[in-house]
């Protein structure tokens, strides 16, 4: 800690606050992310580093994936942060040339 | 033309032969419970290869996850609203019975899959995972087990709450309703009363001698029909110095308070999620492939391709059938001997499954 510098009132609470011993301990944000806390290979590569046992078309995945914010990286987490991503297009075989990019607002 | 008390009863009785004479040849069978995007119900007669009931579940959120039926099979509680919400939806009817919305303006509160009901209907015990938005910080909560009465109606309320781990997604009703198992980094028992942990095995910490840590993916709570859920497993195994990926099986019996995990192959293909035969000789797993595991000898017995992905797997109360569902919009008929495909059904509109559980109601 003492190799960081505060630049700003913020983080010289937060300095202040663990030198105090005040600071929470840091624990999984599990419910907030909802997402994975895994970082296998998955959506790009599977998991013998191939192609071949990806999601079979990966239109079967798409949903699979961003309903639980399986990959957020990848694909937009529904569950919290784009969470009318999909509305109006239930089936992502049918409906993915609906489905936009998403990004992150200013 | 007037008939007589005989002629009437003769002229139903041709009436009911005519119609079976045009239904498909079945035998009486089970019904299956699937839903899919962006809020549906469906209730499959899977003798008949039909949707018997379709239904739109209230305030869905586009998300229909985990779904567990009453012990009498009359209700299906269902995850949906994002993870926030559990609806009960009565099965003759499609109307909802009970509504548990967790999130409140204080805090917004997920359930990553897990819940489970007890034996007598009367109880749902809910996984919450809490977390206060804050104007510049989200604050975690700690985790709890929310208990509510089944009878609450449409704004029921945590009746009891306690202390849970974190990391968990799946919760399973032990037969006597006194207990129940969370599956997460490791497999606990709680006291459904009191919340007391009463007892912890090993998952992540397990006793696989050589074996490196499992990775498993248990998302869909099927313990039908035999009252033992099965996930796939998998894990590097070491032996003489070389070190090869293994899929296993966990097999954790509700009932006998039995779990216990072994290898059937070297890792050469992926499996969602599997389910044990009637007989308890085979189980079978699904994702790109329909897997085959001999269970009495830890061997791979068979493996056959798929029109696509599927994530979750069922069979027959009686064996004769493997359904499939889950991601897409169709649901599948195998043989579970030949793992010849059957039949497709492909649900009205095709919303995409995703998620949901594909669970057995026996023909009563």
């Amino acid at each position: 800690m003492s190799e960081l510098k505060p630049t700003n009132k913020k983080a010289e609470l937060l300095l202040a606050a663990a030198a105090a011993g005040q600071v929470d301990e840091v624990v999984a944000m599990d419910s907030v992310a909802g997402c994975a806390t895994t970082f296998d290979p998955g959506w790009e590569v599977d998991a013998f580093g191939g192609v071949a046992s990806l999601c079979q078309p990966m239109e079967a995945d798409l949903y699979g994936c961003s309903d639980p914010c399986w990959w957020p990286a990848q694909v937009p987490d529904t569950m919290n942060t784009y969470p009318n991503w999909s509305d109006g297009k239930p089936s992502a075989q049918n409906d993915w040339r609906e489905l936009d990019a998403v990004f992150p607002k200013k | 033309m007037r008939m007589t008390p005989r002629g009437l009863a003769a002229a139903a009785l041709l009436a009911v032969l005519a119609a079976f004479a045009h239904a498909p040849a079945a035998r009486a069978g089970d019904l299956l419970l699937t839903g899919a995007k962006p809020d549906r119900l469906y209730v499959i007669d899977a003798a008949r290869r039909s949707v018997r009931s379709e239904f739109r579940i209230p305030n869905a959120g586009g998300l229909v996850s985990s779904i567990v039926a009453s012990p009498d099979g009359r209700i299906a509680y269902v995850l949906v609203n994002r993870m926030e919400s559990i609806s009960g939806i009565d099965l003759k009817t499609g109307r909802e019975v009970f509504r548990a919305d967790l999130s409140t303006k204080a805090e917004r509160v997920k359930d990553f899959f897990a819940f489970a009901i007890t034996p007598d209907g009367k109880e749902l015990v809910v996984y919450e995972l809490p977390t206060k938005l804050l104007p510049s910080e989200y604050q975690v909560e700690e985790p709890r087990f929310a208990v509510f009465r089944t009878n609450a109606g449409l704004h029921a309320r945590a009746v009891r709450t306690y202390p849970a781990p974190r990391r968990l997604h799946m919760l399973l009703m032990r037969p006597s309703g006194k207990s129940f198992y969370a599956l997460g980094f490791d497999l606990y028992e709680y006291d459904v009363a009191t919340g007391k942990l009463l007892g912890t095995r090993g998952i992540r910490q397990w006793d696989m001698v050589g074996h490196s840590q499992p990775d498993l993916l248990a998302f869909w709570p099927v313990t039908e029909p035999t009252g033992v859920f099965t996930s796939p497993v998998i894990s590097d195994a070491t032996s003489g110095g070389a070190t090869v990926t293994k899929t296993g099986l966990m097999a954790l019996d509700v009932v006998a308070d039995k779990l216990e995990f072994y290898d059937f192959e070297d890792t050469s293909a992926l499996i969602f999620s599997t389910v044990l035969s009637p007989d308890r000789k085979f189980a079978y797993g699904v994702y790109s492939t329909l897997t085959k595991v001999d269970v009495e000898h830890h061997t791979l017995a068979g493996r056959a391709p798929l029109d696509h992905t599927f994530y979750s797997v069922n069979i027959a109360t009686d064996g004769h059938e493997i359904y499939m569902g889950g991601a897409m919009c169709d649901v599948g008929f195998y043989d579970p001997a030949t793992l010849g495909k059957r039949a497709i059904l492909q649900l009205p509109g095709c919303g995409d499954q995703s998620l949901a559980s594909l669970r057995v109601i026996p023909a009563r």
